[in-house]
């Protein structure tokens, strides 16, 4: 884990539930967010990421549970008194002020004499790089130029605690990179604890210190990005975080061996599982290398001799998707270098022998 | 455990929950509780006591009575065929075909919208009635045409000439919400013209359709104006009431038949509520507008028929205007300013006028603030659902009440003193009664009549506006007040002018919800043109009619100069990145 030196709990979530009615959205949630960290809900749409970024900035109201923000319970606080600020999705800039305007619109409330709030907009101008927009209404600004002033706006009042919910998703790809590092480095700078719900994967892995992933109303896992990639604990994080084939088998604990149809695979012994037979190996797509066509295959370890069913290009990589003839309708993704189909010459329809990592591979209690 | 701070009290919070209930309490009293006594009245004679059903079968066993309801009926289900069809067809022309003066049409085609139901009565006696222009062959130089004016035929063309602009303004939004991808795909699986009218057209305005049914069939079953004037013997509910209400003080009776009036009305409101509530837009945001192609004969046709109606429409203002200015029709056709005397009307002069146009700026400044109001604490916050959804269905009600059975409980309403508890004998204090015998009551009466059009508008611009600003001010710590003032409002300017126009052109031409509140101390203009009407001096009435019709066009032309100020003023949040 992740954890600077002498940070401390600055936000604890506790036991938080949410029901409309009959349906959960939320359900016994606990989560801790450390000072100065910047902290991911990561999930597909409807997982209930947004409804608890929500709770926490008190514009809904959780059915059970605790917040406690720097050592105050603001469980029932009104939005007004708790210390945040919040981009949206949409940025919510208003329209008849311009970008300035925008950003001092909090500060204006304040009981701050004219010439602080002047410098201290001017600051945060600079801070997102808008000195040359000012003036200009958001109608008049780019998308990213947007969502700068939006940043800016929310962290105008020094808030000990940043929300952003999907701040990214309206931009193009080639701004919303940029974007991700200038959040980034500010955040770092200010040493700003942070809360960003997204649905994407790259996002959240490139900026985050820690993500949690969430499914359907409760946290799946929650680690670093490196943790969750290499130790995803139930197959929804595996698959969701990156791609992992799922193959269902049955495992013999004893002699650490999994059956996927008639075919053997062996399993590390590092690792301890302790569930029931029925169960699925994981395996991401590249940690499976393609081996040269072998007449003998049967005293290889891990190996299956599969059909090509489609290959896509990836830019550096392939992704072939192959099948066992016993099996046609289950996909097998492999990532291949592009250099290997070039020089090996696969086409569509060809028989390779593929290997699975032996260390790689990874065992999920099967709930189907 | 963790050190306490008054973290849990919000003033703001506490501030919208006091105004949405003080709302409520205003929108109960000026719309709710007033219909109270009037159903009281119904079930009592006229010294207060109560005699159950007696009048309701009193009102059926009188055959005259009952001729009228079904006489109001007839007018009712004719004028919303005929202002409909016609409204649709117009419409149709100025969305879905190329019809040359576009703009003209537009433009012209809401003129009688300014023009009072009983001044298009006035006008249409000078056109058809005995005396008539068409009637005597326009002072006997050509043959002669009689339509028979007095009665059914005068009822039906004027409540046309009311109706039709309402239809054509709801029919226009609604077929101007279209889209080109769908008629493309149809003509591309080869659909005829019929088929895609059948299929795509009419199935997308199928809401505004029953939308502008129900307000035509409530506005013609309930007018009093042109009835008043050209119904002849042919009586209808409206008429009735006005007769036992002014003519014989029977006000028991009055309320019985108001009942009759306000069942039907409200029964045609919770139709139509019902058929909208499954309304889902099925054009989405990113339609492509339809772009009508060239027609020759569609066009020409189209050119052919809304030409006529407007010649008919500006007939109708111009005969007005020309009855005003004649010295005695049809025998001194010379022209003179003498009918703008009003000298021989009671001795008002201008007064009538005047109170007239202080009553409509007074209703249009405070029935757009406590309009717009109204509709910001329903739509923009959260504390108090069940309440705010009350104020939602109270402020969509008064459409569906009628002027004259509003003015009627009004009166029964204002007039008291103080409400007795029953059972205890216990008297409360009436604050409202202070405005009775005032021009606030005829103020208030206003800004209720015409509620709802200007509610649903004001709903439909906030909505638009993203919820999110609040949320951003709450986070902001900027009370929502201030954000209010700050974005709400700016952003509102262009509906907020509309409102107020709205309710000032509509508080001058209206007659049927003041006509039992006005106090002799101040008379109004629509009243007078009745007046004038029934002592025969026409051409006098005819006269305040005109001057009606100009100030209302005058106010809009400086509302059109306003708002087209506003508007480029704004363009520069409104079109993103278009320079």
């Amino acid at each position: 884990m992740i954890k600077k030196e002498g940070s401390f709990k600055y936000l604890e979530i506790k036991n938080i539930s949410k029901n409309f009615g009959e349906t959960f959205v939320l359900k016994n949630i606990h989560l801790d967010v450390f000072k100065g960290e910047f902290l991911c809900l990561l999930g597909p749409s409807g997982c209930g990421k947004t409804t608890l970024l929500r709770i926490i900035s008190g514009l809904e109201r959780q059915t059970n549970g605790d917040i406690v923000q720097d050592g105050l319970l603001i469980s029932n606080s009104p939005t007004e008194k708790r210390d945040f600020g919040i981009v949206f999705q949409s940025y919510a800039l208003f329209p008849n002020l311009n970008a300035k305007q925008n950003i001092a619109y909090g500060l204006e409330n304040k009981k701050i004499n004219k010439k602080e709030i002047e410098k201290r907009t001017n600051n945060l101008i600079r801070l997102v790089g808008l000195e040359k927009n000012s003036d200009q209404f958001p109608s008049q600004l780019s998308g990213g130029q947007q969502q700068r002033v939006a940043l800016a706006r929310a962290m105008a009042l020094s808030p000990g605690l940043l929300l952003l919910d999907e701040p990214l998703s309206a931009l193009d790809a080639q701004v919303r990179s940029k974007l991700r590092n200038e959040i980034k480095l500010i955040q770092k700078k200010l040493n700003l604890t942070t809360i960003m719900v997204t649905h994407d994967q790259t996002e959240a892995l490139s900026m985050a210190d820690r993500v949690v992933v969430m499914e359907r109303g409760h946290i799946a896992q929650i680690g670093t990005p490196f943790e969750l990639y290499e130790n995803p604990i139930t197959p929804f994080v595996a698959d969701f975080i990156g791609k992992m084939n799922l193959l269902k088998g049955k495992y013999d604990k004893k002699n650490c061996v999994f059956y996927y149809l008639n075919n053997r695979f062996l399993i590390s012994q590092n690792k301890e599982y302790s569930f029931l037979e029925n169960c699925l190996l994981g395996i991401r797509p590249e940690d499976i290398e393609i081996i040269k066509f072998r007449k003998n295959i049967e005293k290889e370890e891990n190996i299956l001799r599969v059909k090509i069913k489609e290959i896509t290009y990836l830019g550096t990589i392939f992704r072939l998707t192959v099948v066992l003839e016993s099996k046609l309708e289950e996909n097998i993704f492999v990532d291949v270098i592009s250099n290997q189909v070039i020089s090996n010459n696969l086409k569509i329809g060809d028989f390779i022998d593929i290997k699975l990592k032996k260390e790689k591979i990874k065992l999920f209690e099967s709930n189907l | 455990m963790y050190f306490k701070k008054n973290l849990n009290k919000s003033f703001n919070i506490l501030l919208l929950k006091i105004l949405i209930i003080f709302v409520f309490i205003l929108v109960s009293f000026f719309i709710i509780i007033p219909l109270l006594p009037l159903f009281l009245k119904s079930f009592s004679d006229n010294k207060n006591n109560f005699i159950g059903l007696e009048n309701f079968t009193n009102y059926i066993q009188n055959p005259s009575l009952t001729q009228s309801f079904i006489n109001s009926l007839k007018v009712a289900l004719t004028t919303t065929f005929f202002s409909v069809l016609i409204g649709f067809i117009y419409a149709y022309a100025l969305t879905r075909t190329r019809l040359p003066f576009k703009k003209f049409f537009n433009t012209f085609s809401l003129f009688s919208l300014y023009i009072p139901p009983l001044a298009v009565a006035i006008g249409l006696i000078y056109i058809f009635g005995k005396q008539g222009l068409i009637t005597q062959g326009f002072f006997g130089t050509i043959p002669g045409f009689d339509i028979n004016l007095y009665g059914f035929n005068g009822i039906i063309i004027g409540e046309i000439f009311y109706c039709f602009p309402q239809a054509l303004i709801i029919l226009v939004s609604a077929l101007n919400l279209s889209d080109q991808r769908l008629y493309e795909a149809a003509e591309s699986l080869k659909a005829s013209p019929l088929r895609k009218f059948l299929t795509i057209t009419l199935p997308n305005i199928k809401y505004g359709l029953m939308n502008s049914f129900f307000i035509c069939f409530i506005l013609s079953f309930t007018d009093f104006g042109v009835p008043k004037v050209v119904g002849g013997n042919f009586n209808v509910l409206a008429t009735d009431i006005y007769k036992q209400v002014v003519g014989q003080q029977n006000f028991a009776m009055g309320a019985t038949i108001s009942i009759y009036l306000l069942v039907p009305s409200i029964l045609a409101f919770l139709i139509d509520k019902n058929f909208q509530k499954n309304e889902a837009s099925l054009i989405s945001g990113k339609s492509i507008p339809f772009k009508p192609r060239k027609n020759l004969i569609v066009d020409s046709i189209m050119f052919i028929f809304c030409s006529l109606i407007l010649i008919l429409v500006i007939g109708v203002f111009s005969s007005i205007v020309l009855a005003s200015l004649i010295k005695i029709w049809p025998y001194d056709i010379s022209l003179s300013l003498q009918n703008f005397r009003f000298s021989n009307v009671a001795g008002n002069g201008y007064e009538p006028y005047f109170n007239t146009v202080f009553m409509s700026i007074y209703t249009a400044i405070f029935g757009t603030i406590f309009v717009f109001f109204t509709a910001y604490l329903v739509e923009k916050f959260k504390p108090l659902k069940k309440i705010r959804m009350l104020i939602y269905f109270f402020s969509t009600l008064p459409i569906a009440i009628p002027g004259l059975v509003l003015g009627l409980s009004y009166i029964l309403f204002f007039n008291k003193p103080s409400f007795s508890v029953p059972f205890l004998d216990f008297q409360i204090f009436n604050p409202f009664s202070l405005l009775y015998g005032t021009m606030g009551i005829l103020v208030l009466a206003n800004i209720i009549h015409f509620f709802t059009v200007c509610f649903i508008s004001a709903t439909t611009t906030l909505k638009q506006i993203d919820k999110e600003f609040e949320e951003v001010s709450e986070s902001l710590k900027v009370p929502f007040y201030k954000t209010f003032l700050r974005i709400t409002i700016p952003l509102s300017l262009p509906t907020i002018l509309e409102i107020g126009s709205y309710y000032f052109v509509n508080s001058m031409i209206t007659v049927s919800a003041i006509i039992f509140l006005y106090p002799a101390k101040i008379p109004v203009s629509s009243v007078s043109i009745v007046n004038m009407d029934d002592a025969g001096d026409t051409a006098s009435a005819a006269a305040m009619s005109t001057l009606i019709v100009l100030t209302s066009l005058f106010v809009r032309l400086i509302y059109e100069f306003t708002s087209r100020n506003v508007s480029k003023k704004s363009s520069v949040w409104i079109n993103p990145l278009e320079t």
